[in-house]
């Protein structure tokens, strides 16, 4: 028989105290034990009246002075709220820390492409006018005449027209990216004719194309013109295609030249104007030789000054993006052929991999800290659980 | 068996629950710490401590560790404890309780003498035994709540409770 096992008649005695302090009837052997009880209750300690009251005041009081708000059903006890309330708060914080610490180690898992950028101009505007789209060769133009300022309005009805002048916030901008990627030399190809795919789809061209495919040796570089506004697109579709390894953007201001030789054009035009009257109105033959000279000088000048506004505006338009491909190993589980889907697939992986890592090392800090904490807190408790056993013997 | 208050927590009606456990525990309670200290002036401050840390602490309390009554006098016992410990340590002297002969005056001599006999009995006790009595008689806890108050099983409570009556009938002379 175990120490706390007890007989049946032990049992049953326990048994009969009970229905005694509930005042409910016992058998006859029982009532030595209802003496016994009777005696201890009698002889216990009862509280003066004086200090019943002013317990009774003190209770009515605290209880008066705090009464507790109601709370809502399945959170019965306002202990239990804050409690809630705080874990949910440091769950946030937590996601909230670990977002930002796992974008950054995303970042730095992709092969820590370095991507820089510069601004020599300051907008990035770029305004396509009609003029601009013209052939650099082309007489004709649909814009405002510039009229000659020398000769007179109307003198000599020009068929020069100039492409207007950028002002305030109209700005033109030249573009100029280089984009490296890495891949497996396996998918080197694949990646290359995604490349010319993307540029096409974004309505630009390849300029130029090298691809060479030779083992760990591979490497594809490609000089892409494309329109300036969808830049960006192209480098994001790119850059899906296999691991970035560095990303350079410039931008040029090329708003000031642009303007310059818009005003250049202007003058010349004038000019031309003026020695059409005077060719117009020439006495001899040697005048009209020397005026049409100055003439062919001047058109050759115009057609000059044309071709350079048309070059700087298709600058503006046109963004060029240098994009280089090389062969690395890291790189393999970057499949070029990989979807859109797998794409996402590998990012999602990526982040949950960053994620969890995060996770790991909050763990690793928290750990321990939450383990001292409780060891201490039961350490503390069972001590003082002792002392007061201890105490109790002793009194 | 015992006068089981309503859970006394949170929500509408919770002070009022709080009040009814008081009502029905108060007087239990300053008998079971005065028979514990001795002393009816530390009683007194231990069973105000008690209540005020029970009020206060009243969110803690979880039904599914036992009743409020045993909830109660778990606190009870500990601010008894402490300041027994902190006697020990100050070397308080202690002040008796009143002395209640003169009450059995009024009583049939037997009974009075057997209260008597009881009421010494009880002080020459060992102070576990004298506790166990003190909780199961004066402060009508099942052997559950003896149990959680005594932090041992209830099989347990049970064996010490019976050996405690035991050793109070051996020094009280009395046999079944």
């Amino acid at each position: 028989m175990s120490r706390n096992e007890l007989t049946a008649a032990e049992r049953e005695e326990l048994d009969a105290l009970d229905r005694i302090l509930a005042r409910e009837p016992v058998s006859e052997r029982h009532l030595e034990l209802a003496a016994l009880v009777d005696s201890v209750r009698a002889g216990a300690p009862r509280m003066d009246p004086a200090f019943a009251a002013r317990l009774d005041a003190q209770v009515a009081e605290r209880a008066a002075r705090r009464r507790p708000r109601a709370v809502t059903p399945h959170l019965a006890r306002p202990g239990l709220r804050r409690i809630a309330l705080a874990s949910g708060g440091l769950v946030a914080a937590a996601v909230a820390f670990t977002i930002v610490i796992s974008s950054g180690v995303l970042n730095g898992s992709r092969h820590t492409p370095s991507v820089e950028s510069g601004l020599s101009g300051a907008a990035v505007t770029v305004p396509r006018t009609p003029a601009s789209a013209a052939p650099a060769t082309s007489k004709r133009s649909v814009g405002p005449t510039i009229a000659a300022p020398t000769a007179g309005a109307g003198a000599g009805a020009s068929n020069f027209a100039a492409s207007p002048a950028l002002h305030g916030a109209a700005r033109l901008v030249h573009k100029d990216s280089t984009l490296t990627l890495a891949t497996s030399p396996a998918t080197m190809q694949s990646v290359a004719n995604r490349i010319v795919a993307a540029t096409e789809r974004t309505g630009g061209v390849v300029q130029s194309s090298n691809v060479k495919i030779a083992g760990a040796a591979s490497h594809a570089s490609f000089t892409l013109a494309v329109p300036s506004g969808h830049l960006n697109r192209l480098i994001a579709t790119l850059s899906a295609l296999a691991s970035v390894r560095a990303l350079n953007q410039s931008t040029n201001d090329i708003t000031n030249s642009y303007n310059q030789e818009q005003a250049r054009l202007t003058d010349n035009a004038a000019t031309r104007s003026a020695l059409l009257a005077q060719l117009a109105t020439a006495a001899t033959a040697a005048q009209q030789t020397s005026l049409q000279k100055q003439l062919n000088r001047l058109e050759a000048r115009i057609a000059a000054e044309h071709r350079e506004i048309d070059r700087l505006a298709n600058q503006g338009h046109t963004a060029t993006l240098a994009v280089g491909v090389v062969a690395g190993a890291s790189a393999a589980k970057h499949a070029a052929s990989a979807g859109p889907f797998t794409t996402a697939f590998n990012r999602a992986l990526h982040a949950l991999e960053a994620i969890l890592a995060i996770a790991l090392v909050a763990l690793a800090i928290v750990l321990p800290f939450a383990l001292s904490a409780l060891a201490l807190w039961w350490g503390v408790t069972s001590v003082r659980q002792r002392a007061r056993e201890r105490a109790m013997r002793t009194a | 068996m015992t006068v089981i208050a309503a859970v006394p927590t949170s929500g509408p009606g919770a002070s009022e629950q709080f009040e009814q456990l008081y009502r029905s525990s108060a007087a239990d309670v300053y008998a079971y710490v005065a028979s514990l200290l001795r002393d009816r002036s530390a009683a007194e401050d231990v069973t105000a401590l008690a209540f005020e840390r029970a009020f206060r602490r009243r969110a803690l309390f979880d039904v599914r560790r036992g009743t409020p009554r045993s909830w109660l006098f778990a606190i009870a016992r500990n601010a008894a404890l402490d300041e027994l410990r902190r006697r020990r340590r100050s070397g308080a002297l202690l002040h008796d309780v009143a002395d209640t002969t003169s009450e059995l005056e009024d009583l049939d001599p037997d009974l009075a003498d057997r209260r008597l006999l009881v009421r010494e009995g009880l002080a020459e006790l060992a102070a576990g035994d004298r506790e166990v009595i003190l909780l199961k008689f004066v402060g009508r806890l099942s052997n559950a709540e003896l149990a959680r108050v005594l932090r041992c099983s209830e099989s347990n409570a049970g064996t010490r409770l019976h050996r405690a009556i035991e050793r109070l009938r051996e020094v009280c002379g009395v046999t079944q």
